[in-house]
């Protein structure tokens, strides 16, 4: 029998919080916050690394990457990162000494630290601001149905956050990591290729924790849904969006200026009259403080929306947004204004300035923008320009005809250029030279779920300077008009009652699965697949959960009915759940759900415990991430971070240029050697998971890929049979046959799916199979040097 | 632009002095006539037809173990080749093991012939080659030159490439 949890004595709590209900309780500063039926701070046992330094779980850290080994493709032999260079690091080191794996494992250091660095940035900005307005003491209290409001802070920092100024002591904790990590990528520091990865793994958590303090303090302090299944729908899409209004567009990740505006149109009973929506996490997080805010969608559209001139202000905060934004804005007499210290744009300092006195400035454009970094101004000043800009511009809402459209492809020479230079392999030439005789299927093709992701790439080279964007916005405009979509808002953590339903049929494998579908939309071949790979996951009975533009790409996708995943699938996590967690901050929570099984499910302590917590994840809960358009360093950090949790990612073929997977061998059987706690002894394994981060060329290979990576070395037999069936089932959807590698995940026959009995054991007897005997606690803990 | 056919085809993929060497179907043969254990890894731009055809007679004039990448394996096997399926970061991580024993056990693979990945991830796929497989030569029979590769066709239009594949999938 395999153990996974002593027996439950807790009774699951039956009720819900109804935050949207409770919107508006104000909460007074210094109320007596009541704890709840939670260990009192000093009874907590602490385990043996509260707040590790970066080599403390070092050891951890080793374990994986001798199991995972890196896999590195170079994007660049060189080096040029200081004055002895540039370095060509080909079957060479560089004049440091360094070679090309170190080199390599330097640069996603350094691309971790970066996403990190852009997490705590903005849950630094966010606190700050938050504890100004509402006050340190404010509590954190994330409604009855969720004890364990920050898994991620236990488990590393080793104590609960009660109130907001709580989440600074574990913000100062990243920062001096964070400095100590960015540290070791100077040149003549680490030398190991290996270190570097273990400080990248450290690093990936510094950015999950930073994250977790994000959300948890806009959860709280905005009152967004706190944990909620039925959050509302909120619209999405550009024909959502109603352009005779005047139009503010927030991009970004930010929710802070957003917020603000949403505040401004209420407080002035102006709320019918303005359209706010965005694009980016902006969106989602905006949305999650007000659901009339709209959703344009992912980062993917993020060219074309601005050139269709559509939006009358722009509201730029942090991350992710086109830095030629004010340029582009200009061209259509759109207004920018610049909210954050991350991005300021070269504008003048407007903040403070009286807002009218803004607003006249920017409208009588005696300044290019402005850049406002309190964001109470920005929502006054934001409504007050976009009112008197929208009738001027009513004009510049309308996009060339489409037979100037066609008059500019005619001057394509098929010099083919743009195809070459798209990032993406699309073809850009074959739209204009169809469109050049009338025929504008090709661009409506790149148009449609954003094939192409609008990077502009091909524009630039156009010798013939074609506004190629512009043209494909044309194109694309009888489809934007019947883009009408929505997303269920984000609803933040998951519940702990909920927990309490999965963890036993999570951990024995009767849900196959959880499928995280997160990340950024640069995606080999548009949105749809992340919707197609939603919708395959979630008819299989996984529990599929989602952030971001991930979470935007799947409520793109309706059925013959014109329903989206959203309407179809419940908001709880269950087995065909499908939730939005939220925007690229809330992805802490999906670690914060695996964390929680181990928790409320097995028992096991948090505070200070990251090894055993990760052990149990690694081997027990079948998680798998997929970020089928990664592209930012916030993303590399993401996924970095979810790996040392052990939980595996897949990317897309994009990923690749991240330099580095962590790749299994499943042929290498002393790879997958197990101590099972329960007995001490040392035992063979699976390759499950086979990998920890892994890059697919097409969708098929993902989602086989995926459904293979949650196979669980603690499976019940029942629990395995209904994960291999879905594996077999899937892979012979794309490939025609049965896995070839089935034979080493079949433990004994009790595990064989009863529909592929027969076949299975062909291929069984064929490799000359034997039953394995099963561990009972599966642990790569008491393996190696420990 | 005169050089056009040798920058590589994403120009931007260029990583560093170490260019590919442009061949022509003469010399790609030559390569593999002069290799002891060459492996095809064929990618899913080629699991159509015309392409299947050319890229099935090169495997079987030359009789070359096949490896398939994504889901390209079925159309291959059903064109009656005996394709191993891997995904392509799966084979590039194998091959850059110079103990792992080949697709068929008989020793590692001295030359990998690329014939239709998705050009960005077979170009990350061939650098991880170029710089930690030392044991084996590279070498790409796609449209697009790959400056990654130690041998690469050039850049050229559909028509120049289906005869160069044609080429080297007759006999005589
Ligand atoms: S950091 Fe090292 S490899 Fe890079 S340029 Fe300087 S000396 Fe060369
Ligand atoms: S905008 Fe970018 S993705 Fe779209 S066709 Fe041009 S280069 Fe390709
Ligand atoms: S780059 Fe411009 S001129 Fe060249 S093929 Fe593309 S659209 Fe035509």
């Amino acid at each position: 029998m395999i153990v996974v949890a002593p027996e439950q004595n807790s009774k699951a709590k039956k009720f819900k919080d109804d935050f949207w209900k409770s919107k508006d309780i104000k909460i007074s500063i210094g109320d007596i916050v009541e704890t709840k039926g939670d260990t009192p701070e000093s009874d907590t046992p602490m385990g043996p690394t509260p707040k590790p330094h970066v080599t403390d779980l070092r050891s951890w850290d080793m374990k994986l990457l001798s199991r995972y080994e890196p896999f590195y493709a170079p994007f660049c032999d060189m080096c040029c990162l200081c004055t002895f260079g540039k370095c060509d690091l080909l079957d060479k080191k560089g004049a440091c000494g360094i070679d090309s794996k170190a080199q390599q494992a330097r640069i996603v250091l350094l691309a971790c630290n970066i996403g990190t660095a852009a997490h705590a940035g903005h849950s630094r900005h966010l606190i700050h601001h938050l504890i100004e307005e509402l006050g340190e003491d404010f509590p954190i209290d994330l409604g009855l149905n969720i004890d364990i409001e920050a898994p991620l802070i236990r488990t590393i920092i080793g104590k609960k956050p009660q109130k907001l100024s709580d989440l600074e002591e574990t913000m100062s904790y990243v920062e001096q990591q964070l400095s100590h990590l960015l540290s070791a990528c100077h040149t003549g520091q680490e030398g190991s290729y290996l270190d570097f990865e273990s400080k990248a793994l450290h690093s990936g958590v510094m950015d999950d924790l930073a994250r977790e303090v994000g959300d948890m303090a806009q959860i709280v302090a905005l009152n967004m849904p706190k944990g909620d299944g039925d959050a509302p729908l909120v619209e999405m899409g550009v024909g959502t969006i109603d352009s005779e209004k005047p139009v503010v567009l927030c991009i970004g990740h930010n929710v802070l200026p957003g917020s603000n505006i949403m505040d401004y149109l209420d407080e002035t009973g102006q709320e019918e009259d303005l359209e706010v929506c965005g694009i980016c996490c902006a969106a989602i997080d905006i949305s999650r403080y007000n659901d009339r805010a709209k959703v344009v969608g992912p980062l993917s559209r993020q060219l074309k929306f601005i050139r269709s001139g559509v939006a009358d202000v722009i509201i730029v905060d942090e991350q992710c947004i086109r830095t030629d934004v004010l340029e582009e804005a200009q061209k259509k007499n759109t207004a920018v204004i610049a909210t954050t210290d991350k991005m300021c744009l070269g504008l003048p300092d407007m903040t403070d300035k009286d807002p009218d006195l803004i607003v006249s400035k920017l409208l009588n454009k005696e300044i290019e923008g402005a850049l406002i970094l309190d964001s109470d101004k920005v929502g006054e000043v934001s409504v007050k320009v976009a009112k008197i800009l929208a009738p001027e511009r009513k004009k510049l809402k309308l996009l060339p005809e489409l037979d100037e459209v066609q008059n500019m492809a005619l001057e394509c020479t098929e010099c083919a250029w743009c195809n070459r230079v798209c990032p993406n392999d699309k073809p850009m030439m074959e739209a204009v030279v169809a469109a050049g005789k009338g025929d504008f299927s090709g661009f409506e093709k790149l148009y449609l779920n954003d094939v192409c992701y609008s990077c502009g790439r091909c524009e630039q080279e156009c010798e013939r300077e074609l506004p190629l964007m512009s043209m494909l916005a044309k194109a694309g405009e009888r489809l934007a008009k019947t883009e009408k979509f929505n997303i269920r808002a984000g609803r933040g953590p998951v519940q702990d009652v909920e927990i309490r339903r999965v963890g036993a049929p999570l951990v024995l494998g009767d849900i196959p699965g959880v499928i995280a579908i997160v990340g950024c939309s640069n995606y080999p071949d548009g949105g749809k697949e992340v919707a197609e790979m939603a919708k395959e996951f979630l008819e299989r009975n996984y529990i599929v959960v989602a952030t971001g533009c991930g979470a935007m790409s799947i409520g793109e996708y309706t059925d013959e009915e014109g329903k989206t995943l959203y309407e179809r699938y419940s908001g709880d996590f269950e087995s065909r759940g499908l939730l939005n967690i939220g925007s690229c901050v809330s992805n802490a929570h999906i670690s914060g759900a695996c964390i929680k099984i181990a928790n409320i499910f097995a028992k096991k302590p948090l505070e200070g415990n990251f090894e055993e917590i990760a052990d149990y994840i690694l081997n027990r809960v079948g998680a798998c991430g997929v970020a089928w358009g990664a592209y930012s360093q916030k993303a590399a950090a993401i996924a970095t971070g979810v790996n040392r949790w052990g939980i595996p990612a897949v990317v897309g073929p994009h990923g690749s240029k991240y330099r580095r997977l962590y790749l299994g061998r499943a042929d290498k059987k002393e790879n997958w050697k197990i101590k099972d706690m329960r007995t001490g002894k040392i035992m063979d394994g699976e390759p499950a998971p086979e990998h920890l981060i892994y890059a697919a060329e097409n969708m098929a290979e993902a989602t086989v890929m995926t459904a293979k990576l949650c196979i669980r070395p603690t499976d019940t037999g029942k629990g395995r049979q209904i994960k291999l069936n879905h594996y077999i089932d899937l892979y012979k959807k794309y490939y025609g046959e049965l896995p070839p590698d089935i034979h080493l995940f079949v433990r004994n026959e009790k595990d064989i799916p009863i529909t592929y009995k027969k076949d299975v054991k062909e291929i069984l007897d064929n490799v000359g199979w034997e039953p394995r005997e099963i561990p009972q606690e599966p642990s790569l803990m008491g393996i190696g040097d420990d | 632009m005169s050089n056009e056919r040798i920058i590589p085809y994403q120009p931007t993929v260029i990583a560093g002095p170490k260019q590919a060497l442009l061949v022509t179907p003469e010399t790609a043969e030559l390569m593999i006539k002069k290799s002891k254990r060459p492996l095809l890894i064929l990618g899913p731009l080629v699991k159509e037809e015309p392409l299947l055809s050319f890229a099935s007679n090169i495997a079987e004039k030359w009789n070359l173990p096949v490896v398939t990448t994504a889901d390209a394996y079925k159309p291959f096997k059903d064109k009656g080749l005996n394709p191993t399926s891997y995904g392509v970061v799966e084979i590039v991580n194998l091959l850059n093991d110079p103990e792992w024993k080949g697709v068929n056990g008989e020793g590692q693979h001295d030359l990998v012939i690329f014939l239709g990945c998705i050009y960005y991830i077979g170009s990350q796929g061939l650098s991880s080659l170029k710089h930690y497989a030392p044991h084996l030569k590279t070498l790409t029979i796609c449209k697009f030159f790959h400056s990654n590769a130690d041998a690469s066709f050039p850049n050229m239009k559909d028509e120049e490439w289906f005869k160069y594949l044609k080429k080297m999938g007759t006999s005589g």
